[in-house]
């Protein structure tokens, strides 16, 4: 079943004195349960796609359409997790996590029982009651996480969370994003910059192409998981993608 | 190092003490005009003994609370539309810069008209000299909000007054506190201000009554009074509030 569908999404960035076309044109099926990973030149506007989808951006032509219902609004069926997490530093962890429950309405003791059960997820029972400054990055990130899936939506909308952080780190994440991926059966939308990073992660890789961009190549993914970076079999898919991706980098830097 | 500072503070406390009785046993001038410490200390006895000292103080800290927690209450409510709505701010946002610039004192006149004299006029006078900093600094404490803050907020529902108690405040505060630190101070200036000029009660009064019988040491009693209520907020509120609010966000 298709859960999101893009048609025709055009976007200008609007400058001072000048508009640029960011997406001219974006044509995207994303099925229920998919895990696509968008990869493309930087600045092509794939974060702008990605803020289309949560509804924080209207595009100025096209549509999105999420269960055959074109997107006007944000909504807690679709949400977006921030490369810096935007975590709330008033809060401590636990109440960061069970934001979205407490906005719902929901009572406190339904609020702690599920928010137990994320944050024993992403490994952060330990940090409930720290505030966010005193984590990692990548601590961070599992905290952002969390927030997402208490709130149960059916797409998770990822914009590079994992651009800002070590290596190490990074390698954890990816493992444990593809667990709870599996466990949870949510559909994900992923924007990295990362080819190795989309190759682990994605059923679907889509290649965006430079500004004004459209989709120039969808590469399935097919390989069991959990995915590592080292793995050797993934090394022909990464080549594929980045076959498609390089004459556009090469683009960008021209149009520079 | 604490011990050290607290050890220069009261040297330093001791010596004007000492300066200033030094000075008055010298008599140069009449000791009505330039009374010693220890007369002050006198008077501050008189004062408490006979219950006018804590009287004044309660009815000035009262109408600093009152007026205080309307220039709070208004300040961030007005703060907040202002950065909310490019309208508000365009238009009531360049009136709030203007009327910023007017002392409080300057409201005297028309409170005594307005409300004649009486707790309303003095506390609105208070209200009224400090809800503009208050004003200014959530308008500040808002437009500087992450703005993924509340994208995130508002993908995960929140809206309408949800946003403004469970988001825009909460972000807001560390640049509030500094709305309400400068308030205070306002409101405080405000108080003892109008209460001279409306000369009904309060630290205000009294400070009236000392120059009205030109009692010199009076005067200086309740000065030293005002000073140290002053002192007092600011450690005991605003420096606590602010500690707080800023070790929880890690900003120090």
């Amino acid at each position: 079943m298709t859960k999101l569908e893009a048609r025709n999404i055009v976007k200008y960035f609007q400058h001072d004195d000048y508009k640029l076309k960011a997406l001219g044109g974006v044509n995207l099926k994303i099925q229920e349960g998919d895990f696509v990973c968008i990869v493309g030149p930087s600045g092509c506007g794939k974060s702008t796609f990605l803020r289309i989808a949560a509804g924080l951006e209207k595009p100025e032509e096209g549509d999105i359409l999420f269960d055959g219902k074109p997107v006007t609004n944000t909504g807690p069926e679709r949400i977006m997790v921030f490369q810096e997490g935007a975590l709330f530093p008033w809060l401590k962890v636990v109440d960061n996590v069970e934001f979205g429950l407490k906005i719902a309405g929901i009572p406190p003791d339904e609020r702690s029982q599920i928010s137990q059960r994320y944050l024993e997820m992403m490994q952060l029972t330990r940090f409930a009651n720290s505030y966010t400054y005193q984590l990692s990055t990548g601590m961070k990130q599992r905290v952002a996480i969390a927030r997402a899936l208490v709130m149960d939506p059916d797409v998770l909308l990822m914009d590079e969370p994992f651009a800002a952080l070590d290596a190490q780190t990074r390698e954890l994440l990816l493992v444990e994003l593809q667990i709870v991926w599996q466990k949870t059966k949510k559909t994900i939308v992923f924007v990295t910059h990362n080819v190795a990073e989309a190759v682990v992660l994605g059923t679907k890789v889509v290649v965006f192409t430079n500004r004004p961009a459209v989709v120039k190549k969808e590469v399935s993914i097919d390989f069991p998981r959990p995915r590592l970076v080292e793995d050797q079999k993934l090394v022909p898919q990464q080549q594929k993608i980045l076959a498609e991706l390089k004459p556009e980098v090469k683009k960008r830097m021209e149009s520079e | 190092m604490s011990k050290h500072f607290t050890a220069k503070k009261i040297i330093f406390y001791v010596a004007i003490i000492a300066v200033w009785q030094t000075v008055a046993d010298a008599n140069f001038w009449p000791n009505e005009i330039f009374p010693s410490p220890w007369e002050v200390i006198q008077d501050l006895g008189y004062g408490a003994a006979d219950g006018s000292l804590f009287y004044g103080i309660g009815t000035s800290m009262l109408r600093l609370i009152v007026g205080l927690a309307i220039a709070i209450a208004g300040g961030i409510t007005l703060g907040i539309f202002m950065a909310r709505m490019e309208t508000v701010n365009q238009t009531i946002g360049s009136l709030v810069l203007g009327l910023q610039s007017i002392p409080s004192i300057a409201w005297v006149p028309l409170a005594l008209i307005w409300f004649g004299v009486s707790d309303a006029g003095i506390i609105f006078v208070t209200a009224i000299g400090a809800i503009f900093a208050v004003t200014i600094n959530t308008y500040t404490g808002v437009k500087n909000i992450d703005p993924h803050y509340i994208e995130a907020a508002q993908n995960m529902g929140a809206k309408g007054s949800k946003l403004i108690t469970l988001v825009l405040i909460p972000a807001a505060f560390p640049y509030m506190i500094s709305g309400f630190k400068q308030g205070w101070a306002f409101a405080w200036r405000g108080v003892i201000g109008a209460e001279i000029l409306f000369s009904f009660l309060g630290l205000g009064f009294l400070l009236n009554v000392g120059r009205q019988t030109i009692d010199v040491s009076q005067v200086i009693a309740v000065m030293i009074v005002i000073m140290g209520i002053g002192i007092l907020i600011d450690g005991l509120v605003f420096k606590r509030l602010e500690n707080k609010v800023m070790s929880r966000w890690g900003l120090r």
